[in-house]
């Protein structure tokens, strides 16, 4: 973007002056400074360019879009403007070390300290929104004891095996994989550590994933032997922590973020489920575990809270036909969406920032 | 709100053929830890409880099947965002070096200094 081509009377400085008011909703610095502007071209009168963000699911891209729309249209000699929103989801590297899984860009681990706090379904509807908004994304679930991905997404097909790699069966367009797919319905895993790392360690090196913008993980409860393996084995990019309003399961939502912090993984932020209840007989609203703790928990300490979900029994009925309610067009799919936007900001925001992953250099 | 402090964490981690292992850290700090030093400091189970005979010269008279060389690293590999671990000449690897433990027992004199008073 640096050469400046004259084109009648309008040339591209202009035009990039024009938009440096405009700023990415994520990262808050102006559009032309970040590079986010490509494909700029002039043909007299006419301009046509792209702008390229980070996050796919965010919520502003039309706003934007109008906004850069009407500030080169401003400019004399302007009488058609098209511009067009692309995202490009971008990755922290893993500075000069081989990495297990090459081609995807980022890792987000889904967690909490408590159990039954609803961590796979929002899951299953963040990959399903991130899914939906554009971004290439798979499913991964380290849930070994209680494997319920296979039946929030809807189990029809099951993994395929060639030649040591398991390729994923991709459901509602997301590549996934579960220990429920190897694992006959009544068998239990009863497996100790050095067990549990090596199914990590297969689970994400010997699945085909492929190109993807985010893997979401989904963790069992706790802080065990398969949070520790995860940490230790990739540079997870961030953990979720998923917790319900009531002060017993977040003061144990509280141990989970203790160990992320002590594997120095980034928490993208708090999730608060069966925030409310709205009665679908009178529409009464009815907050059954108390409302509001997540967010006010996640102010004390000073993590994003990322949004909170209703308790609704339509959740609960897709869920169990695994239908992710984020792929609905009913209301509580906004509820999703909107987790979905936080995460990738959040996300956008930590990539941005400078990379911490040291850089190992051998001179021996 | 949106920026967590970071950990005090390594930019870089340099292994050098015969100093030792220097560390950079993003609050500018550096200093170099002779390997008889890493090593002795290993923090795996086994160690802890039998800290480990290091040797610091060559052995003048080798025997055969034991590694006649002064201690070093053959490797080092991340572990997550939060540790290293490094690969030994006498075929030790299995200390988890977290950054926060390797950071504890800086040997630079101010740390040393600062660890002894403090």
């Amino acid at each position: 973007m640096g050469l400046l081509k004259k084109n009648g009377s309008l040339n591209e400085k202009e035009i990039l002056d024009a938009l440096s008011s405009i700023n990415d909703p994520d990262l808050k610095q102006d559009v032309v400074s970040l590079g986010s502007v490509n494909n700029l071209k002039i043909d007299t009168g006419k301009v046509s360019l792209t702008i390229k963000l980070t996050n796919p699911a965010c919520l502003v891209k039309d706003q934007i879009k109008i906004e850069a729309e009407n500030a080169v249209k401003k400019l004399n000699g302007v009488t058609n403007v098209s511009v067009s929103i692309d995202f490009e989801v971008t990755s922290q590297g893993s500075g000069n070390t081989p990495n297990l899984i090459p081609n995807v860009r980022n890792t987000i681990a889904v967690a909490s300290g408590k159990g039954g706090v609803g961590k796979s379904t929002v899951a299953a509807n963040l990959a399903s929104a991130l899914m939906k908004c554009g971004a290439k994304v798979g499913l991964m679930d380290a849930d070994v004891y209680g494997p319920s991905i296979p039946t929030l997404m809807g189990d029809s097909q099951k993994p395929q095996i060639t030649e040591n790699r398991i390729i994923p069966p991709v459901i509602h367009n997301v590549k996934m994989i579960s220990m429920g797919y190897f694992l006959p319905k009544e068998e239990a895993v009863i497996w100790r550590g050095p067990m549990l790392h090596k199914m990590i360690q297969q689970f994400l090196g010997e699945v085909e994933w492929g190109d993807l913008d985010y893997l979401v993980i989904d963790l069992p409860p706790g802080t065990g032997d398969i949070q520790l393996s995860l940490c230790q084995t990739i540079p997870l990019t961030g953990a979720v922590i998923v917790s319900t309003p009531q002060d017993l399961a977040l003061k144990v939502a509280s141990k989970a973020i203790a160990m992320f912090k002590k594997l120095n993984t980034p928490i993208l932020g708090l999730v608060e489920n069966m925030s409310f209840y709205l009665c679908s007989h009178c529409g009464k609203r009815d907050d059954i575990f108390g409302h509001g703790g997540t967010q006010n928990a996640s102010q004390e300490l000073k993590l994003p809270f990322l949004g909170e979900i209703p308790l609704s029994t339509e959740i609960r009925r897709n869920s169990d036909d695994g239908y992710p309610t984020a792929l609905t067009e009913n209301p509580y799919s906004t509820a999703f969406q909107s987790i979905a936007n936080s995460v990738a900001s959040q996300i956008s925001i930590t990539n941005y920032r400078a990379s911490n992953i040291p850089s190992i250099e051998i001179s021996n | 709100m949106m920026n967590q402090p970071l950990e005090i964490i390594p930019t870089s981690i340099k292994l050098s053929a015969d100093g030792g292992v220097t560390i950079q850290w993003t609050d500018l700090h550096m200093a170099t830890y002779p390997y008889a030093y890493l090593r002795r400091h290993c923090p795996c189970a086994m160690c802890r409880d039998n800290p480990p005979v290091v040797k610091t010269s060559p052995d003048p008279f080798p025997i055969l099947g034991k590694n006649p060389n002064p201690i070093k690293t053959t490797g080092a590999t991340p572990v997550g965002r939060y540790a290293i671990q490094f690969q030994w000449n006498d075929g030790h690897s299995e200390g988890i070096y977290s950054y926060a433990y390797l950071r504890e027992i800086c040997p630079c004199a101010d740390c040393q200094k600062s660890n002894s008073t403090g």
